[in-house]
């Protein structure tokens, strides 16, 4: 008599662990559930203990996502994804022949499940050999989408007692002074310790260029540009009255084409 | 010289000399001035010319050149201006030494060339000025129009902001991923037989209701924008009952205040999908809302405990929709800003003077 089949379920909502589990109990009542993850972390370490032959596995968790929990597991397992509404990874997954099932669970899709799930274990079949590139892939897709911008899209400035955070767009010029950077935005001036060197390497090029040794200078303010007799020039912005120089060797971004 | 520049990408104009417009200007008084002179003058015409056309452009330069100089002392008008004043008879005078050597003391015995200095002088002293203050008159008629053509660019930059974000509001609003997870979540309810089925849908309900597609603000106040809040934390706790708390507390009297419907409900899913959701622990969410007695500026605040913002998180739409939404809605003095919590989390506070609030 073989030992009975096993699985994990891992989601962060709870009544949805429940409601899973109380529909495989319906329709599968020999499975047993024998851990519940709360996040793809715990899904991982979960799995590690008990070896289950079988994974539900939300796509959408805290911390470490599905997919990227299931490459955690990769071939030791029969892996079932569930998802609300990630259309791109439903496309995967048909793609990839992955099952995959959506929220709310429908009894009878999950019965079809269910039917392929048996079949594989009774065959002990391996999972399908082209789950990992699949997998890969959506991992890159995901890790895309949620991948930070690669430059500076806020400036975090001490206001009193607490840190603002400036949108760069709303930044006019960033000056040297002395230990600190002067932040001049639409809301104000705030002092913060990143220097003009750093500033420059972080913020957007297109929007943000260095005219002098100490200034930086949101581009889409520059109204007008005054040049001087020693091959230097001064900045006008919108809607400000401070005057910024230009510096000698940043005046061709100003250069007539 | 100044020169607009319509946009950062196209370069300056540059003039680092008079404009030749000037030079021709100056040149053709000078030479009225000799044609005027003339008569009363000893030296041939074109003498009398040379000195007027160096006495003019030397002044034109002097003008120039004080304009682009930046000096703290006087006001710019002023000092091109004086320029002028002090460079006519200075000018004509050197002119005078150069043409008997350098020659002072004969210069001065020289009772014909006394007058010739004099004439000269005063007349390019009188030219000059009347020149000068055209310039400078000029000058700030261009200045002005660039402003106004600069105001009437803002205004409508503005103008297509607020609209934008009126029409994103008529898309859709309500995401898919929300609806069907709160969905499965109410079907887990349903199935299991729960008591908390039906307050659960009631909840669904008002907030889906709030969430429809909709152009006028006009009968929004903040306490229906408060049930909409309340009733989309609630559903968010019923998913999350472990990673998510939340209190809201709105000082009296502010609930018949109108207000932009899905305003604070933007900052409120923002709370929960970039700061609770992220993290494993989850966290708390504070709204509240308070009037100054003083000056009846009101202040409403999303807090949470979450993971905070990288400086290079992506900023969306949303919130600079809402910005220019609120402008729309309470006029410029509206604010919109985002603090950090210690030691993790986001303070996203909006303030505005009501109508209704001025005294």
């Amino acid at each position: 008599m073989t030992p009975p089949p096993t699985a994990l379920i891992a989601d962060d909502e709870p009544l949805l662990r429940e409601s899973l589990c109380r529909q495989l109990a319906r329709l599968w009542p020999e499975l047993q559930v024998v851990a519940e993850a709360r996040n793809g972390r715990e899904a991982v370490e979960l799995f590690d203990l008990h070896a289950p032959q079988v994974v539900f596995l939300d796509v959408h968790m805290p911390g470490l996502n599905g997919i990227e929990a299931a490459r955690g597991i990769a071939r030791r397992a029969q892996i079932v994804f569930v998802t609300a509404y990630e259309q791109y990874a439903v496309q995967a997954f048909e793609h990839g022949a992955i099952d995959y099932l959506v929220k709310p669970v429908d009894e009878a899709r999950l019965a079809d499940t269910v039917a392929r799930l048996q079949g594989r274990l009774a065959r002990a079949a391996e999972p399908l050999p082209g789950t990992e590139a699949v997998l890969e892939s959506l991992a890159d897709e995901l890790r895309r989408r949620a991948a930070p911008r690669a430059h500076l899209q806020w400036i975090k400035a001490s206001v009193g007692q607490s840190v603002r955070l400036i949108p760069v767009e709303q930044v006019a010029y960033l000056r040297s002074d002395e230990k600190y950077t002067l932040v001049a935005w639409d809301g104000g001036e705030a002092l913060i310790r990143k220097t003009i060197r750093e500033l420059a390497d972080d913020l957007d090029p297109d929007r943000f260029a260095q005219v002098h040794r100490s200034v930086i200078v949101n581009l889409h303010r520059v109204t007008q540009v005054t040049r001087n007799l020693n091959e230097t020039a001064d900045l006008h912005l919108a809607g400000r009255s401070e005057v910024l120089p230009v510096s000698r060797s940043f005046l061709h971004l100003f250069r007539q084409m | 010289m100044r020169s607009a520049v319509p946009s950062p990408s196209l370069p300056a104009r540059w003039r680092a000399a008079p404009g030749g417009r000037r030079v021709l200007i100056v040149a053709a008084l000078c030479l009225l001035a000799a044609i005027a002179l003339n008569p009363i003058f000893v030296s041939p015409f074109l003498v009398v010319l040379g000195r007027t056309l160096f006495v003019g452009m030397a002044l034109l330069l002097a003008f120039t050149g004080v304009g682009r100089w930046r000096q703290p002392w006087l006001p710019r008008w002023l000092a091109q201006v004086l320029v002028v004043a002090l460079v006519a008879p200075l000018a004509t005078f050197v002119v005078y030494l150069l043409s008997v050597g350098g020659d002072v003391v004969a210069l001065l015995r020289h009772e014909g060339m006394l007058l010739g200095v004099l004439a000269i002088s005063s007349t390019t002293l009188v030219g000059g000025l009347v020149m000068a203050l055209g310039a400078l008159y000029r000058e700030r008629d261009a200045q002005a129009r660039a402003d106004g053509l600069q105001f009437a660019l803002e205004k409508s930059t503005l103008e297509r902001q607020a609209l934008g974000a009126r029409l994103s509001l008529l898309h859709a609003q309500i995401e898919p991923h929300f609806l069907f997870n709160t969905l499965a979540n109410v079907q887990a309810l349903v199935e299991s037989g729960s008591d908390r089925a039906a307050p659960v849908l009631r909840h669904l309900i008002a907030y889906l209701r709030a969430a429809m597609p909709r152009l006028n603000d006009a009968e929004a106040t903040l306490a229906t924008e408060l049930q909409l809040v309340r009733a989309y934390l609630e559903l968010m706790h019923l998913r999350m009952p472990d990673r998510l708390q939340f209190s809201i507390a709105l000082e009296p009297g502010l609930e018949g205040l109108r207000f932009p419907t899905m305003a604070l409900l933007t900052l409120v899913e923002n709370a929960v999908s970039h700061g609770i959701d992220p993290s494993e622990e989850g966290g708390r969410i504070e709204v509240g809302g308070r009037r100054d007695a003083s000056s009846g500026v009101v202040t409403l605040w999303v807090a949470d405990t979450g993971v905070g913002l990288a400086e290079t998180a992506a900023p969306g739409t949303g919130l600079a929709n809402l910005r220019a939404r609120l402008q729309a809605f309470y006029g410029p003095g509206t604010s919109l800003d985002l603090h950090e919590v210690a030691p993790h989390g986001l303070r996203a506070g909006l303030s505005f003077a009501p109508p209704e609030a001025l005294p």
